[in-house]
């Protein structure tokens, strides 16, 4: 059940408000959370993500070079599954190590969920890079 | 879906590119009996490492199902080369 609705409710079973009060807030606040949804619905979730760099590197001589790679997004997500096989002693191990490095990062924290959590934001990511020496643009689409 | 053809592409200096593809599909059926020869013993090295052979089956089978769409293009003033897995 959503929250506000809930809130909503709760309001109306302590008596702090009426039931017509209610309803026009539980109507207001599906009228606030219908576009919300809409917006969500109309963007198609990316499918690729593409990494773009042109470099004018004069080393080489004769023009610039460029790499173009396109990943599809659920290679992404099966690729951070990947991270869920590391078995626990090696994890705890990479620890130990990072640690030492100066890294404060526990790998043993990170859950699959966190990583397709953020595969998912992906969508929303953009980068870049724009200098005379060449382009890098990192995107979805 | 797992990628049923690559295309390859190549070009050496300023020839012309070259081109070639390879249907996948009669690779993964010849590859099919050799990966039901090797699996018992992947089983086994996960197991012993302590993974779930399961999970790591269906992890690797979930990578390769979504190769498809795959594109890898380089590019330079003195060679080039692109893969496509469609």
């Amino acid at each position: 059940m959503n929250e506000n609705r809930r809130q909503i409710l709760e309001m109306l079973v302590q008596g702090k408000i009426t039931a017509d009060e209610a309803e026009r807030l539980i109507s207001a606040v599906e009228k606030a959370d219908a576009p919300v949804a809409g917006d969500g619905e109309a963007r198609a979730k990316p499918k690729y993500l593409r990494v773009v760099v042109e470099s004018e590197d004069e080393r080489l001589g004769g023009g610039p070079s460029k790499v173009n790679i396109r990943v599809p997004m659920r290679l992404l997500r099966a690729g951070v599954k990947l991270a869920s096989l590391i078995p626990v002693q090696a994890r705890e191990h990479v620890n130990r190590e990072l640690r030492k490095s100066g890294v404060e990062i526990d790998l043993t924290q990170i859950k699959p969920e966190n990583l397709e959590e953020l595969v998912d934001h992906l969508n929303d990511l953009t980068v870049d890079v724009d200098d005379r020496n060449g382009k890098v643009r990192v995107f979805c689409e | 879906m797992i990628p049923m053809m690559a295309t390859f592409r190549w070009r050496q200096g300023r020839d012309r590119n070259r081109s070639f593809w390879i249907p996948l599909f009669l690779v993964w059926l010849i590859l099919l009996p050799v990966t039901l020869v090797i699996l018992p013993f992947f089983a086994a090295a996960c197991l012993v490492g302590g993974i779930d052979p399961f999970r790591a089956i269906g992890t690797f089978a979930e990578i390769f199902g979504s190769l498809k769409g795959t594109r890898i293009e380089i590019d330079d003033p003195h060679e080039g080369f692109e893969i496509i897995l469609r």
